[in-house]
């Protein structure tokens, strides 16, 4: 038995991470009215280059860099090839709906494919800079690691760039324009076309350095990012999936109660309580957590 | 009941119809290999977790993405049954319809709130998480899972009739009574009110229909249809585990269902078939290209979303819907 603050600082390094994943799904949802399944695919591409940078030069950092590039170009070009296609050709008739859904799916299982073909199903481990062992105070080892720490630090520093990025920028700017009022946008001159590009890029370089930080605690492999797609949806649920302050507060919510749960009742109910935790939240609280002024439009 | 379902002939023809179908797999089912009929109960198997993509999405118009979980919940409630209970067979897929009807009741309670995207993250959160729950539970066998053994073919078949063949008959009846059913139910009021509220709910509530209850209706057939194909897949392998139901299956079937044109039911079978075929063709390939352990794994995957890519984006609504606008452009000049 842990002791309570122990649980939560390992709960809230968890949900750091989630909170990567579910601003990324939070970004391309207002932009472009999609769930992203595939940004765990593009996570775990980002991720394996990062994995060679640092098994070539054993510099963590570096390879992050790498990563950040490779997820960025990544988004970037599944916006420009894949969802502009997608949008100009399935528009009507019953699949209309259910379209985009299911070609973020497909795109997911060819990256999987993919990764699997070149890097086969193997396990990896990225080698972090600082130690994976948890501190030791006086006698006893706590499972909090410096680790942990690099996360939480990681993630405070990759939300500050972005709250800098959309609330002090004119590409913030327009990018929050072409979310919430395209026609608008438009109308002021705003390319909401390229502008929502670049939100694919800026969401997927977010999924590069989750994924190189998850993949530095567990091991890697072309299945080891679905978990962290599923907690980030549900992150993003709680938050209400149109708020990006709310994705954050429902990330690090989701890491806490998931620790707490894996302390009292083990491993065996960690699924089954973030699975609770989504139905309820559905059922009770639709808008999320953090009421945004419009609600959910689809 | 019936004249308000629809014409008696109409159901008797389809009677018919399946009848000399199950006649003709019977005949073919005796001249063919071992390997093809245990191909012939794959088909069997997707045929009906096909029809039940069929009725929720292309019908009612719920995404699920989790129709691998609900089979893994039908797979091991005939499991647990035939195993603890030493049941006939039949008992033990009959439980496997019911308790995954009931879980799909209480599912498709939520469900029914929920649009587009929400619905889609939930069940493939379903997809990621159940089989892996079996890991957890003890009287679930865990990593292993736990036999699913139906026993030999009865003595009166004869001493030459072999298991697979056996596997065959079973998924193959099983299949055409639930194609039958689904058939039926599909052309009835139900399926008109599923596409109603498929095509816009509000005017369909306003003309009376209950939404909310219809699709929980529709969530909860689809699910008993779920839950029988992951029974029939359980025996096929005589095992359910977590590795039989991935989430890679529930890929593979929302594939097939947009290949086969995602409201056509008679086009499940062809999806079926072709689902059975890839891992064929990537073995095929996989051979060409030197066979290493990598390939084989992967080809399949790589092939299924390829082509669940392309037809979303060129047939979203089935092939047959672009044949019949060629069709049609080519009669209007």
């Amino acid at each position: 038995m842990q002791s309570i603050i122990e649980t939560l600082l390992i709960g809230l390094s968890n949900g750091a991470v989630y909170a990567l994943i579910s601003l990324a799904l939070v970004l391309v949802w207002r932009s472009t009215r999609v769930v992203n399944f595939a940004q765990a695919g593009q996570a775990m591409i980002a991720t394996y280059v990062g994995f060679e940078i640092a098994s070539r030069s054993q510099v963590f950092w570096l390879a992050v860099l790498f990563a950040i590039v490779a997820g960025a170009l990544i988004g970037a070009g599944v916006d420009y090839f894949f969802m502009r296609v997608l949008f100009k050709h399935a528009t009507e008739g019953p699949a209309a709906v259910v379209a985009p859904v299911i070609a973020t799916l497909g795109l997911l299982g060819v990256i999987r494919a993919v990764v699997g073909l070149i890097w086969s199903s193997e396990y990896r481990l990225i080698e972090p800079p600082v130690s994976r062992n948890g501190y030791t105070i006086g006698e006893t080892t706590i499972p909090f690691s410096p680790l942990n720490t690099l996360i939480i630090v990681t993630v405070c520093i990759v939300l500050i760039v972005i709250s800098i990025i959309f609330r002090r920028t004119n590409l913030g700017l327009a990018l929050r324009a072409s979310a919430y009022a395209p026609e608008i946008a438009q109308l002021a001159g705003v390319r909401t076309a390229q502008t929502r590009t670049i939100g694919w890029a800026i969401a997927g370089g977010i999924g590069g350095i989750a994924g190189m930080l998850v993949s530095s605690e567990n091991y890697l492999s072309p299945y080891s990012l679905d978990l962290l797609l599923v907690f980030g949806f549900i992150a993003a649920v709680i938050g209400g999936l149109e708020s990006m302050v709310g994705a954050v507060v429902g990330a690090l919510l989701l890491g806490v109660l998931l620790s707490l749960v894996l302390n009292v009742f083990g491993t065996s109910a960690t699924f089954t309580s973030a699975f609770l935790i989504l139905i309820l939240v559905l059922l009770f609280k639709p808008d999320g957590i953090v009421a945004s002024r419009k609600g959910r439009r689809a | 009941m019936e004249s308000l379902l629809q014409g008696r002939g109409a159901v008797r023809k389809r009677l018919l119809f399946f009848i000399l179908l199950g006649w003709a797999l019977l005949i073919v089912g005796d001249r063919v290999s071992n390997v093809r009929l245990f191909q012939g109960a794959e088909i069997a198997m997707f045929t009906i977790a096909l029809a039940s993509i069929v009725l929720l999405t292309g019908y009612s118009g719920q995404v699920s993405l989790g129709s691998g979980a609900i089979m893994a919940v039908g797979g091991y409630a005939a499991a647990l049954t035939i195993t603890n209970l030493q049941t006939p067979i039949w008992f033990a897929f009959l439980m496997a319809v019911l308790v995954s009807a009931t879980f799909g009741a209480v599912l498709g309670a939520a469900a029914a709130r929920l649009s587009g995207p929400y619905l889609a993250g939930t069940t493939l959160a379903l997809a990621v998480g159940v089989p892996a729950l079996a890991n957890q539970f003890n009287f679930l066998g865990g990593e292993q899972g736990i036999f699913f053994d139906v026993g030999f073919p009865p003595e009166r078949f004869g001493s030459d009739f072999s298991q697979d063949k056996w596997f065959f008959w079973i998924s193959s009846f099983l299949a055409l009574v639930s194609i039958f059913i689904t058939s039926n139910i599909l052309k009835s009021r139900f399926g008109r009110t599923w596409q109603a509220i498929r095509a816009n709910s509000l005017a369909a509530e306003l003309a009376g229909i209950h939404a909310n209850r219809m699709k929980i209706l529709a969530f909860t057939l689809s699910s008993a249809l779920a839950g029988l194909a992951g029974a029939v897949l359980g025996m096929n392998l005589s095992l359910v585990a977590p590795g039989a139901y991935p989430l890679s299956l529930s890929f593979a079937l929302v594939t097939g269902a947009v290949l086969a044109g995602i409201s056509s039911l008679p086009g499940v079978m062809l999806g079926a078939v072709i689902l059975v075929a890839i891992p064929e063709i990537a073995d095929l390939v996989a051979g060409g290209l030197g066979d290493s352990e990598k390939v084989t794994t992967h080809l399949p995957g790589l092939i299924v979303s390829v082509l669940l890519i392309i037809s979303v984006i060129f047939t979203p609504n089935g092939p047959g819907e672009n044949i019949r606008r060629i069709l049609h452009k080519k009669s209007a000049h």
